[in-house]
């Protein structure tokens, strides 16, 4: 590495989902940053072929520790798809509860434990002057893991999302209580959203194209029929948008990259909040107003906070609704599960090809699947974290160009506080991993 | 007393399972240990160096030789060792996945992948709390019987004997594949509860018996191969210990 100088190497990054490492060289009037994955590899998606197409859900979930919900939904609307099966109004609400319950819930523990005490230069959350903002972020986390516990039957790794469906049906007493104990929750939730809304952050704008589901007139994060946009204009179907996607294998990193049709997009909270900001709910749309949204990286953790209130929002929103349409006894409407795990294996025969994109919580996430006879033959995961790479690194680029007179000391903690800002998750990431 | 949290390969569920479980308990924790390390809440004390710690738990597989250096400094360092859920315990199914996949083919710079395996492969553990994820309360259980050297248990008894309690009915009644009779308890029987068959995430049951399971599905028409093939999934390497008997 003669002719490279590396000026900054962050090590093992503090406060990230995984193990990663960023460090940045100069190779000869360039500046290069890059962005490793430590993280190694589980082969989840290599242990599905050959697998029968319902263990998906299941087997997706185990991926991530933070968005596993959003995962098995993901993985079961995949295989829904390819073997066309359609599944009741009833199931998607609830699925959209779900998915709900599980962003905020990641945005949380992103906002609470990783991002604000590190911006604000703290060892831990634990050690904030305000003891406040951990007690009432760390009752919306737990709030959050009751909602997913109650729909999803465990809080982490939820066995009630089944291809078809839901395993068993919600109960409306429980749903009720939830939804009322979360809306005892917003106005402390206001308190600690007003915390992360007047942080000071870095400025570092930079132009790249942004992508996001788009629906007229919501704020679509799991929906059915949303179209992609990109901030240039375009809009495409979800499958465009999937055959535009490219994996690009890095040697310092053990998950590929993955480009958009040879060139940079962003995900993520900031992209939703630039694309469809208007149709956030109530207090949501007024918290927006407060911020002059540009491209910058380190606002995403001000869009999450938005958003945080957002979903809330939405949560008491749909829950209320939903708790008039769920009896306490079983709707068959809504447990509408196929007998899927008999003996002869219920999709014997059947085979397709399935993408399903909607929006993590670190942004849009994509998984495709073929089966074949029943059994998944392909499955591919797409996630935020490794759209999001090439972003990171230009980023890094840019921050160290023009920061670069503050000295190389400091810069180092800017710079992991702006990898941290795009909330990765390398757990995710590694599911696209290089081998094979 | 200083306790230490790690994450090796994993997806961090069992270390989230915890914070989110605990939530706002988590400042009790904080006030009566010394957390030295503890990967997502706080910056570790003396930056990449392991710190010494009376009990460390450990999340994970073994994957990276990162992972692998890490484990030996991390015995090195800590009286008493846990490994915190399936990942750690038994390989999880990145044991059975990363079997069989060419890692030879492609060279990392600064990473070398190796196959799966619980850190009992490469370390003495001196326990055990599986779990995909961990249960919080077994967590806790484990932590202040620790802390009064009192030797931590998990249940003895089979998923079959929580799911019973409740009142579910027998999958395998409708001929669904489910490891339960197999599977060790102490979960509530949650995937059960709603209707989904038991994998046996948290490793066999101390009572588990494979040839009485096996004839028993037999004799209900369930699928011997499909029963087998869900028992390598988060059974790992302990799969060992079941299949001893089986020819």
């Amino acid at each position: 590495m003669s002719s490279k100088e590396i000026i900054i190497d962050t090590s093992e990054l503090r406060f990230i989902e995984g193990h990663g490492r960023l460090t940045v060289k100069i190779s000869g009037k360039d500046v290069v940053a890059e962005f490793h994955n430590l993280e190694g590899p589980r082969f989840l998606t290599k242990y599905l072929r050959g697998k029968p197409a319902e263990m998906a859900p299941r087997v997706a979930s185990r991926i991530c520790g933070l968005c596993y919900t959003v995962h098995s939904i993901s993985a079961a609307e995949a295989v829904e798809r390819a073997l066309g099966i359609k599944v009741s109004k009833e199931v998607r609400d609830l699925r959209n509860v779900l998915y709900l319950a599980n962003n905020l819930r990641s945005h949380m523990m992103h906002l609470l434990y990783l991002s604000i005490p590190a911006i604000e230069g703290l060892i831990s959350v634990l050690r904030m002057r305000d003891k406040n903002v951990f007690r009432v972020g760390s009752r919306i986390l737990t709030k959050a893991t009751e909602l997913i516990e109650i729909w999803g039957g465990r809080s982490v790794h939820v066995p009630n999302v089944v291809v078809g469906g839901f395993g068993a049906p919600i109960r409306r007493k429980e749903l009720l209580k939830s939804v009322k104990d979360l809306a005892g929750l917003l106005e402390d939730a206001q308190g600690f959203v007003r915390y992360a809304m007047d942080l000071e952050l870095p400025d570092l704008e930079r132009y790249r194209v942004l992508a996001a589901s788009k629906k007229p007139g919501t704020y679509p994060i799991y929906s059915e029929d949303a179209a992609i946009a990109l901030s240039d204009g375009s809009i495409m179907n979800g499958q465009e948008y999937y055959e535009g996607l490219e994996e690009v294998t890095k040697e310092y990193s053990t998950s590929k990259h993955v480009y958009f049709k040879d060139t940079e997009i962003t995900v993520g909270a900031l992209s939703r909040m630039m694309l469809n900001r208007r149709y956030l709910s109530f207090g949501a749309r007024t918290l927006v107003e407060e911020v002059e949204w540009r491209i910058n990286p380190f606002l995403v953790v001000k869009a999450q906070a938005v958003e945080v209130i957002h979903y809330m929002e939405e949560l008491i929103r749909l829950g209320g609704e939903l708790a008039d349409v769920i009896m306490e006894t079983e709707n068959p409407a809504v447990c509408s599960v196929v007998d899927l795990e008999t003996a002869e294996g219920a999709y014997g025969g059947s085979k397709g090809r399935g993408v399903f994109i909607a929006e993590a919580p670190r942004g849009m996430l994509c998984h495709s699947c073929e089966v074949e006879d029943g059994l998944i033959k392909e499955y591919r995961v797409y996630t935020p974290t490794a759209v999001n790479s090439m972003s990171i690194e230009r980023d890094a680029v840019e921050l160290v160009k023009r920061f670069r007179p503050i000295g190389m000391e400091k810069l180092k903690f800017i710079l992991e506080d702006l990898v941290r800002s795009y909330d990765p998750c390398l757990s995710c990431a590694v599911s696209l991993d290089v081998y094979g | 007393m200083k306790l230490a949290f790690y994450s090796l390969t994993s997806c961090e569920g069992c270390l989230t399972t915890l914070i989110t479980k605990l939530g706002p308990d988590l400042e009790g924790l904080w006030n009566n240990f010394d957390i030295d390390y503890f990967k997502l809440v706080r910056e570790p004390v003396g930056g990449s160096r392991i710190p010494k710690a009376d009990i460390a738990f450990v999340e994970g597989a073994v994957v990276t030789n990162l992972d692998r250096e890490q484990l030996l400094e991390i015995r090195k360092n800590s009286r008493f060792v846990v490994a915190l859920g399936t990942c750690a315990s038994s390989g999880n199914i990145a044991y059975t996945a990363s079997r069989g996949v060419d890692l030879k083919g492609r060279r990392l710079r600064d990473v070398e992948i190796s196959e799966a395996e619980p850190i009992s492969s490469v370390i003495t553990v001196d326990y055990e709390l599986s779990g995909c994820p961990v249960s919080a309360e077994e967590f806790t259980d484990a932590l202040l019987r620790l802390v009064n050297s009192i030797e931590p248990v998990q249940p003895d008894f089979s998923v079959c004997y929580e799911c019973k309690m409740k009142g579910n009915d027998c999958l395998l009644e409708k001929r669904r594949v489910c490891l339960g009779p197999l599977a060790m308890g102490g979960c509530g029987a949650a995937c059960t509860s709603v209707g989904a068959p038991c994998f046996s995430c948290r490793g066999p049951a101390a009572e588990a018996d494979l040839d009485a399971y096996l004839k028993t599905i037999e004799k209900k028409g369930v699928d011997r191969q499909r029963a087998l093939m869900l028992l390598h999934m988060f059974t790992g390497k302990k799969v060992k210990e079941v299949l001893k008997n089986e020819q």
